[in-house]
């Protein structure tokens, strides 16, 4: 028999709700993020914004689904990682629905369910996940039991990299996509430091460097260029060794700076060389929504999760590698 | 082709009369050339050194017989074994905690020097026929370490332990650590609590 599950994201800068029903059919992904006019993203304004639009967002996604409050048999909410403000607003949110609704509550974790949704789109059953985004950069893996981070940045994450270095040079914010629109008229390319260890990666250096050319009056739109494909280059070494590392035979991109695509490209690339499927999780599936909250929640329910109330507290450092994914024992 | 890594492919060749390995770094039409020749170049030129280099402090690597830098490909002894990955499924709990104390001490042999090896997982060690203990892949390998890359490297020790060897992280930490402290002694400290530092800078741990 079918089941609704709303999904509740509010992990730091978006909020979002979704339905998504137990065969896996995204019935409605409603979201709205918070844009500083300027600066980053602070996490008391965060929170504030998910209190201020929640409820008119989980009413569109629950009216954009055509269903109502009470079709909704399962409430599953981001419970971490996160801004613990952000994340303790959203599980307000999702207790009180679950109480309201007396249905099960279920606590997702964000990281796990960027992998499950993109595997929702792609047929993909067991891939190298590349997850880039404003707060993260990890290569994961299913392994043992659990997703695996096989390596991750040291540092900043890719996103968060280039957000900042937009900043300094006045674009506003999320950069990402200035830069790539800027890159595309880059010509030379400036050496960056490539700092790639193992399968681990620092970003921090190479945005020191870039805003030193900056000032040193290169053109902006060669700096941009030398940053994607430095930054880009090094991610795709890692992927390449947890390719070569696992064995597996899906690459899966997803995140919000999946929609580049200049780093598509290279990881189609990386793919094709070992003989891999790629995906790139579409990007209404790829940034932080709802939608990815409640098809995990399922995914969970289905395995037998069920978070009590009394102990849904939030885990703002929650690692994906922390959570067994009793959900995928087959593989 | 014995192996496709991520960044060389390793093929298994006759010459003089020998059995050697050619390790080719290849070229990725994907990544910018800019930065796929200066990688291809640095690494096989540094992989070459260093591998001369570490030899001499008696750790056992593949003697190099000959280096083609323009087309990035070195020709060393091909070490007749298994890679530790392969091993760890197939030992007993005795000899695997013997292996990972050789592979700490060999990381501690390099360590002392000021060398860190870049890449310390179990796919770069190998294990000949009379359970002799090889490092390879040095193309990330660097001299004049300081605290900090030597923190990274056993940050990545034992990373490659937590995602490779889950179920027996524990005991092969451990015997690697003593093999580590017993030739680094009390310089060990100090990387080891970088280590764990390296660790926390991790998002979220």
């Amino acid at each position: 028999m079918s089941l609704l599950c709303l999904g509740l994201e509010g992990t730091a800068h978006s909020f979002g709700a979704g339905v998504v029903s137990s065969e896996g059919k995204v019935l409605s992904n409603i979201w709205h993020m918070l844009s500083p006019v300027e600066g980053g993203i602070h996490p008391r304004e965060a929170s504030r914004h998910h209190s201020d639009v929640g409820p008119g967002i989980i009413k569109r996604s629950l009216k954009d689904a055509g269903v109502s409050h009470s079709d909704i048999q399962l409430v599953a909410f981001s419970r971490g990682p996160g801004l613990g403000p952000c994340l303790r607003t959203t599980a307000t949110m999702a207790r009180t629905l679950a109480q309201k609704l007396t249905v099960p509550l279920v606590g997702v974790n964000h990281c796990v369910a960027h992998i499950e949704i993109g595997c929702l789109e792609s047929g993909f059953e067991d891939p190298v996940t590349i997850y880039v985004s404003g707060g993260n950069t990890q290569v994961i893996a299913f392994a043992g039991g659990r997703f695996r981070t096989f390596g991750e940045t040291l540092d900043m994450a890719l996103g968060n990299m280039l957000d900042v270095f937009g900043r300094t040079i006045g674009m506003s914010f999320p950069a990402g996509p200035s830069i790539e629109h800027a890159a595309a008229d880059g010509v030379e390319y400036y050496q960056l430091p490539y700092s790639v260890k193992g399968m681990d990666l620092s970003y921090s250096g190479m945005l020191t460097a870039a805003k030193k050319l900056h000032l040193e009056g290169v053109p902006v739109a060669d700096i941009c260029f030398s940053i994607q494909e430095t930054a880009f280059g090094m991610l795709a070494e890692v992927a390449e060794r947890a390719v070569a590392h696992t064995k597996k035979n899906e690459i899966l991109l997803t995140g919000g700076v999946a929609c580049n695509n200049r780093l598509t490209e290279i990881l189609e690339g990386v793919a094709e060389r070992h003989g891999a499927s790629f995906h790139r999780v579409s990007p209404p599936l790829a940034g932080d929504q709802g939608a990815m909250i409640a098809w995990t929640g399922i995914l969970q329910h289905q395995a037998g999760d069920e978070l009590p109330i009394s102990d849904s507290h939030v885990m703002p450092k929650w690692r994906t590698d922390e959570q067994d994914i009793l959900w995928r024992s087959r593989f | 082709m014995l192996t496709l890594g991520a960044e060389s492919a390793i093929y298994i060749v006759e010459y003089w009369g020998m059995t050697l390995a050619l390790k080719w770094r290849h070229s990725k039409p994907y990544v910018h050339n800019k930065i796929d020749k200066l990688l291809r170049t640095s690494r096989t030129s540094r992989e070459c050194k260093m591998l001369t280099f570490v030899r001499a402090l008696g750790v056992p690597t593949p003697a190099v017989h000959s280096i083609d830098i323009s087309n990035h490909s070195i020709l060393m002894d091909f070490i007749e074994g298994q890679q530790f990955k392969q091993l760890v499924n197939t030992s007993s709990k005795k000899r695997i905690t013997t292996l990972c104390h050789e592979f700490g001490k060999l990381l501690g042999i390099m360590h002392m020097s000021d060398i860190v090896h870049g890449d310390p997982t179990t796919s770069n060690a190998v294990v000949d026929m009379q359970s002799k203990m090889w490092l390879v892949d040095f193309g990330l390998a660097e001299k004049n370490a300081t605290i900090e890359m030597k923190g990274v490297d056993m940050h990545l020790l034992r990373r490659a332990y937590e995602t490779t060897h889950w179920a027996l992280q524990e005991i092969m930490l451990e015997s690697t650590m003593e093999g580590y402290v017993e030739i680094s002694g009390d310089d060990a400290e100090a990387v080891l609590s970088r280590a764990d530092e390296i660790r926390e800078r991790g998002r979220y741990h």
